[in-house]
C-alpha cells in the first residue's frame, strides 16, 4: 500500500513491488532469492512488478537529461502505483535513483508535466504517490525488531558484524521517505543485526564510501584504496566475523575487491560479506546455497558457524 | 564596427577578448543551472562539501568544491577534458552537508550532462545507456547459470522477459535527449 506513515501500513497486510534493479537479478541472485524467501515468511506479501527496468542507474539518463531520469523512473513507480502500492529494493542505487527522481517531480511541476507527456505515449501516468521504500527500512519499521526476533531459527550470538548502510541509505536524506535521526551516525543496520543476537559495533570508517560505482570503472586504483583503508580499519577496529551491508553494490565491492587485494599481496585477511536479507535468511534457516550461493570471498566457515553453534 | 572608406578597420582584440569572456562566463554558469544545478549561485566555497567527498579523498582533480569554483570563473575547455564527473558516485554527502543548499552532486551531473551535449565524452560513458535502451537493464548479462544455481527462472519478471515493457522503456528513450543528441543506435 502507498502511505505516508508507517502506522497506517501496520493496520494492513503488509505488500510491496519488489524492485530488483540490475545488479541483484544478474550478478547476485542469492539476494534476490533470499527476499523472495524471508518476506512471505514474515506475511510481507511481494509483487514481480512485471515489466520493471533499470531505474535507472547514475551512468545511464542522470548523466543525460533529467527529465529523462525521472521518465524512466517515473515509468517504474507507475508499475507500483497502478497497483496501489511502494516499491522495494535492496540496491542502494535503485533507492537512490527513484526517489531522487520522485522528489524532482514533485518538486518541479515543469518535470513532472513534461514526464507525464512522455508518459502519455505509452498511456501511462504518473501521480507521484508510490516510492521506493528499501527493504531494510520495511524490516526495521514495518516488520519489527520483535518479529525478527522471533521469526529466527539460529542467532549470531558472539559474533561480531561490521555494518555498511552504503551511501544511497542515507543521503540526501531530504528525498527519501525513511530517514536515520543522525544520517551521518546510522543506527538501523546496526539494531537490524543486533537482533539477530550479534554485536555490531561502531567504527570509524563506518560511514566511508567502499569505492564501488563510477569510482571504480573510472579509476580502479583509487577505488581499491578506498576499499582497502574500510577493510582494514574493519579489521584492526573490531575485528569482525562478516561485513553485512544494505547495498548490493557494497556487498559485490566489499567481497570482490577484497580477493583482488589479497590476491596482489595487499591485505592478509578475509572477511566474508553479505547483504543484510541474506543474513537474516541464513537466520531463518533457509538453504544456504539459495540465499546466500554466491560470491568470491568464501562464506562457508561463517555459514557453518552458524548453522552450527547458533541453532536457538 | 565603424569602417571609413579606404581605412582597414582596426580590431580592439582587448574589447573583442572581454566581451566574448563575459558571453562564455555567462554560458557555463548558466548551462551548468539549466542543466540541473538550478542552486549553484548559492554557493560560497565553505568547502564542506570537500571535506566529505570520496574523490578529493583519493586525490581526483575537480572535486566538488573545485568544480564550482571553476564553472564560476567561467573555466570549461579545462573541465571539458577531465574525466572527475564521471568518478563521482553520486553519494550526496555533499547535500547532505551542504549549508547553502547549492547540492553540489548535482553540479557534478549538470558537468556530466554537459559534456554529453558537446560530445566530449568516451564511449564508455554511453555503454550503459546502449545496454538500457537494448536490454531495459544497464549492467546486463546473458549467463543466467547464477540465477539457476541459486534456484530462480532464468530471466527475472523484467524488461528482460517481457517484449511490450521493453518497447514501453525504448518509446520513453526516444523521446528524451538521449534520442535528441543521436547518443546511441535506435532502430
Amino acid at each position: 500500500m502507498i502511505s505516508e506513515t508507517v502506522s497506517e501500513t501496520l493496520k494492513e497486510k503488509l505488500k510491496f513491488g519488489l524492485f530488483l534493479g540490475c545488479n541483484i537479478p544478474f550478478n547476485r541472485p542469492d539476494v534476490e532469492q533470499a527476499m523472495r524467501k524471508i518476506f512471505p515468511a514474515l506475511n510481507v506479501e511481494i509483487d514481480d512488478l512485471v515489466g520493471q527496468s533499470c531505474c535507472p542507474s547514475w551512468g545511464t539518463m542522470p548523466s543525460v537529461d533529467v527529465v529523462g531520469w525521472c521518465a524512466v523512473a517515473a515509468r517504474n513507480l507507475c508499475l507500483g502505483e497502478e497497483k496501489g502500492i511502494d516499491l522495494m529494493a535492496a540496491c542502494n542505487s535503485c533507492y537512490g535513483s527513484l526517489n531522487e527522481a520522485r522528489h524532482k517531480m514533485l518538486n518541479n511541476p515543469e518535470i513532472m508535466n513534461k514526464v507525464n507527456e512522455i508518459l502519455a505515449k505509452i498511456g501511462k501516468k504518473y501521480e507521484g504517490k508510490a516510492k521506493c521504500r528499501h527493504v531494510a527500512w520495511v524490516l526495521y519499521r514495518d516488520v519489527g525488531l520483535e518479529k525478527i526476533k522471533e521469526s529466527i531459527k539460529y542467532s549470531l550470538d558472539g559474533l561480531t558484524i561490521a555494518v555498511q548502510p552504503g551511501c544511497h541509505f542515507l543521503w540526501p536524506s531530504e528525498v527519501y521517505p525513511d530517514k536515520e535521526e543522525d544520517p551521518f551516525n546510522p543506527k538501523v543496520l546496526r539494531e537490524l543485526c543486533k537482533a539477530l543476537g550479534a554485536d555490531a559495533p561502531y567504527y570509524t570508517k563506518l560511514i566511508d564510501c567502499c569505492g564501488m560505482g563510477a569510482l571504480r570503472s573510472t579509476n580502479p586504483e583509487k577505488s581499491f584504496t578506498l576499499v582497502k583503508e574500510k577493510l582494514e580499519c574493519i579489521k584492526e577496529e573490531i575485528d569482525a566475523d562478516l561485513i553485512v551491508t544494505t547495498c548490493s553494490s557494497c556487498l559485490i565491492q566489499l567481497d570482490d575487491a577484497q580477493e583482488r587485494l589479497r590476491k596482489e599481496g595487499k591485505i592478509s585477511f578475509s572477511i566474508p560479506v553479505l547483504h543484510y536479507v541474506q543474513l537474516l535468511a541464513l537466520c531463518m534457516g533457509f538453504d544456504p546455497q539459495q540465499v546466500a550461493g554466491i560470491c568470491v570471498t568464501p562464506r562457508d566457515e561463517i555459514i557453518k558457524r552458524i548453522l552450527e553453534s547458533g541453532k536457538r | 564596427m565603424e569602417v571609413m572608406e579606404g581605412v582597414p578597420p582596426v580590431i580592439n582584440l582587448t574589447e573583442v577578448a572581454r566581451t566574448e569572456k563575459e558571453e562564455f562566463e555567462k554560458k557555463v554558469s548558466e548551462l551548468i543551472i539549466e542543466f540541473g544545478a538550478e542552486n549553484l549561485l548559492a554557493c560560497m566555497q565553505c568547502g564542506a562539501c570537500a571535506s566529505i567527498c570520496p574523490l578529493a579523498r583519493v586525490g581526483f582533480e575537480w572535486y566538488n568544491k573545485k568544480l564550482i569554483k571553476a564553472i564560476l570563473i567561467g573555466m570549461k575547455e579545462e573541465l571539458l577534458d577531465d574525466s572527475t564527473p564521471w568518478a563521482c558516485v553520486a553519494c550526496n554527502r555533499c547535500t547532505e552537508i551542504c549549508p547553502r543548499q547549492v547540492s553540489p552532486f548535482e553540479v557534478m551531473f549538470a558537468m556530466r550532462r554537459l559534456m554529453v551535449e558537446e560530445l566530449a565524452i568516451s564511449t564508455l560513458a554511453i555503454e550503459g545507456d546502449r545496454s538500457l535502451y537494448e536490454h531495459g537493464h544497464a549492467v546486463y548479462m546473458t549467463g543466467r547459470e547464477a540465477r539457476k544455481k541459486v534456484g530462480l527462472p532464468e530471466k527475472p519478471p523484467t524488461t528482460d522477459s517481457d517484449e511490450k515493457a521493453l518497447q514501453e522503456l525504448r518509446t520513453i528513450l526516444k523521446n528524451t535527449k538521449l534520442a535528441e543528441l543521436g547518443l546511441i543506435p535506435m532502430e
